[in-house]
């Protein structure tokens, strides 16, 4: 008994250990971010298409740049633009899905409202519309995505949180007198803390490709300084001629960032489930 | 085996979304891929065929190989009035493909409906075109205008009593040129016919299939062996396709950078878009950026190849003035002419100041347009290197629109007719949308460029577009005023198949339409 003690981690301590690898790799990048300088962002017309290996990493592109730079670089930029619009959507989500859920039924008839006008505009129509007032760029990408991607995620919260007002514990809790306000705090928000979580992590993936659609019409970022939407819509055409590093690293790369993203995810909210935390 | 797996795949999504193509094609039809799909339709009056050889339809006069004018439905035609009035005589018994005759008053009403039209025909100096016999047309100008014969050489004949019925002629046209239109799928393909009753010489292929892919897809299409033309990108033109051959074409298809010429004084246009750069209207900086530009290399390179250097907007044209070509990609005279023009690098941040102005301004691209990024990339890098920040930005061609007064922007044009060199360079255009974009005024120039305009002969106007480049003195070129800096000619990519002969193209313009149809009479399948 003892012995198994010792020799196996429990679930939670598992979690913990993945999670905190996760986080080494991720910090990782931003290490290998700040040692990399800037030239390799830079053009080299005298030192095209090399492959990977002859006297570059990841090999250069067809102005010569170095790809090992611009995929740290552009993994960089799309982590800031997918934890940014993440976070930012998946707050618009909860605050929408709580205040439907718990201040009656006008608010939550116009909230219901606001969700099914934004699920029925096609998304590439809101993001170009709002990026494109925005002017684009960093900014753009991060508010379009934020505006335009909350609504599934707060009709979740919302039905999640419906269900939970009638489940025993709330009715109870409301019998022995606790307010609306500490009944959301201390009972609904713990509780849709892991949907929030998940939520948070499947926009992330979503925010970056939107942030390379973005881009790709010319409303978003600007090839010079590259984010990982970019790279891959550029080497699309590249992987017909035969250059298939300039495809193959930065959707590997893109492919472990989310990955990261996803076993941090699931581990987290293994965590803080109310249902599986105890485990 | 990558490259096969994905083109197997595209393919497999052709034929899968695509059958018409494939149900159509019967031996002996010639199958193109070179885009040209016109979204207004194929309506000369409505600016089909502007840059030439509108296909379905003849022009009065046309281009010949050796880019000399000759004639195509006129027989002849003189300039009178000192400019003002030319009349042109027609062949006898034209037929337009339905069997109608082609006469005098066809051609007066395509020329008075595209003049009204106030399409991209562009027939703003025609006052008037009249009939005055069954075969002879008589053209008034409001001005004199030499760049008129560029219409009579590009404008394609409708049938007036077809196309004054208005019954969406556009999108089924009817013309007396060497093919007649048969049947368009939008965003597919568009057949056409050899016109039987085509006045010219009979062309050998019956039937053409034009189909319209994105670049990847017709690249996919001729590996598969499945058309027999194809226009690829010159990053494609280094590929090889079993069955063809490379056939590249020179072209004016120019790019360059548009500079705004004035400084920003904060004024705006009418529409309240703001004028002037205070970087870019200082000549030393546009002068350096033109000669430490390396005009080889950039067409070696991002062009693969396939592309020249540029030093106009009409190279290797009858009215281009050899003498404007320099000693380019010479960063030591680039840092001179700074120097001298004041720019100093006073705080060693690399960067060249002069009274506290940063040699730093923005360039703008079309974002859909990959050749066009690369080329400004590479110049930002080039322009860096004598210590000018030139910050690159994709921009939607709406954008641009609002931005090109005041940001620099890489620019595509290229024509067969001098008039765009007018249009992009006269005071008078000033602020007009993308004409003169920059605001670039030389009275010296405007007065060469007007005397060409109102020239009378071809050949006296030609003496006078070359004196606006330079003339001894100054001009528009980079010589002068170095208003822009133009870096290359593309060299059009086409893969012919072996089975096709195509003769002699010739120098192509800007890419709209099928410019490389404009021999179609003597191309033949030689298996």
């Amino acid at each position: 008994m003892n012995i198994r003690l010792v020799s196996l981690p429990n679930p939670r301590q598992k979690s913990a250990a993945s999670i905190t690898a996760c986080l080494i790799l991720l910090c990782s990048l931003f290490i290998l971010n700040a040692m990399i300088d800037e030239t390799g962002l830079g053009t080299d017309l005298g030192r095209r298409y090399l492959a990977p290996g002859h006297g570059s990493i990841l090999g250069t592109d067809w102005l010569g740049r170095d790809m090992f730079t611009r995929i740290t670089k552009g993994l960089c930029m799309s982590f800031h633009i997918g934890i940014m619009s993440a976070i930012g959507s998946s707050l618009i989500a909860v605050i929408m899905g709580l205040a439907a859920a718990v201040f009656g039924k006008k608010v939550d008839a116009i909230v219901a409202l606001l969700i099914d006008a934004f699920l029925s505009v096609p998304h590439i129509v809101l993001l170009i519309l709002v990026s494109f007032t925005l002017g684009g760029g960093f900014k753009g990408i991060v508010i379009a995505v934020c505006v335009s991607h909350w609504s599934r995620l707060a009709r979740i919260i919302r039905a999640e949180i419906l269900q939970l007002k009638g489940s025993d514990y709330i009715m109870m809790s409301y019998r022995l007198g606790r307010s609306r306000r500490w009944i959301m705090a201390h009972h609904m928000l713990p509780h849709v803390s892991s949907q929030f979580l998940i939520g948070l992590i499947l926009m992330f993936p979503h925010a970056i490709l939107h942030a390379a659609g973005l881009s790709f019409l010319g409303f978003g970022m600007t090839p010079d300084r590259p984010c990982i939407g970019v790279l891959l819509s550029e080497s699309m055409r590249h992987i017909s001629t035969g250059y298939w590093w300039l495809a193959l690293f930065p959707g590997a790369a893109l492919v472990a960032l989310v990955k990261i993203f996803d076993v941090i995810g699931e581990n987290a909210s293994r965590m803080l489930n109310p249902r599986t935390k105890q485990e | 085996m990558l490259k096969r797996f994905i083109s197997m795949l595209i393919l497999s999504f052709i034929l899968l979304c695509g059958c018409g193509p494939a149900q159509t094609i019967k031996p002996g039809d010639l199958v193109l891929a070179i885009g040209g799909e016109s979204a207004e339709g194929y309506d000369p009056t409505m600016g089909w065929g502007r840059y030439g050889h509108p296909l379905f339809h003849s022009t009065l006069l046309k281009l010949d190989e050796n880019l000399n004018t000759i004639n195509d439905l006129a027989v002849s035609h003189t300039v009178s009035n000192g400019g003002l009035v030319w009349t042109v005589r027609i062949r006898d018994n034209v037929l337009f493909s339905n069997g109608d005759p082609l006469t005098a008053d066809d051609v007066a009403y395509t020329y008075n409906t595209a003049a009204q039209s106030g399409g991209k025909a562009d027939l703003a100096m025609l006052k008037e075109a009249a009939a005055v016999g069954p075969n002879r047309i008589r053209f008034t100008l409001k001005y004199p205008y030499i760049g008129f014969i560029g219409k009579l050489r590009t404008l394609g004949i409708v049938p007036a009593n077809i196309h004054r019925t208005g019954r969406n002629y556009a999108r089924n046209p009817v013309g007396s040129g060497p093919y007649k239109f048969v049947s368009w799928t939008e965003g597919q393909q568009l057949i056409v016919e050899a016109n039987p009753y085509y006045y010219g010489m009979k062309p050998s292929i019956k039937r053409m299939i034009f189909l319209f892919m994105d670049e990847d897809t017709s690249f996919a299409a001729a590996k598969a062996g499945r058309v027999h033309v194809v226009a690829l990108p010159p990053i494609l033109g280094k590929q090889k396709i079993p069955g063809m051959t490379v056939h590249p074409v020179r072209s004016v298809d120019n790019r360059g950078i548009m500079f705004p010429c004035v400084p920003d004084t904060g004024k705006k246009t009418p529409e309240g878009y703001s004028i002037g750069n205070n970087v870019t209207s200082d000549i030393a900086i546009r002068k350096a950026i033109n000669y430490t530009v390396d005009r080889r290399l950039l067409a070696a390179t991002v062009l693969e190849g396939f592309g020249e250097p540029a030093w106009g907007i009409v190279d290797n044209l009858p009215w281009d003035e050899p003498s404007i070509r320099i000693k380019d990609n010479d960063p030591a005279t680039a840092r001179k002419i700074l120097k001298d023009g004041g720019w100093v690098d006073t705080d060693g941040d690399g960067i060249v100041e002069k009274n506290g102005t940063r040699a730093e301004f923005t360039l703008l691209y079309y974002s859909n347009d990959s050749v066009r990024q690369n080329l400004s990339l590479a110049c930002a890098d080039m322009g860096k290197k004598i210590g000018i920040k030139i910050n690159v930005a994709g921009k939607s061609s709406d954008e641009i629109l609002r931005l090109n007064h005041s940001c620099a922007v890489l620019y595509g044009y290229g024509s067969h007719s001098p008039e765009e060199m007018y249009n992009l360079f006269h005071g008078k255009f000033a602020g007009i949308e993308q004409l003169n974009a920059g605001f670039y005024r030389n009275p010296t120039v405007d007065r060469y460029l007007d005397k060409a305009m109102s020239s009378s002969t071809v050949e006296e106007s030609n003496r006078y577009w070359k004196l606006a480049q330079w003339d001894g003195k100054t001009g528009m070129s980079v010589r002068g005023d170095a208003a822009w800096a133009w870096l290359v000619n593309l060299t059009h990519v086409y893969f012919i198949s072996d089975t096709l002969d195509v003769g002699a193209s010739m120098i192509e313009p800007h890419g709209h339409g099928w410019p490389i149809t404009a021999n179609i009479e003597k191309w033949r399948f030689t298996k």
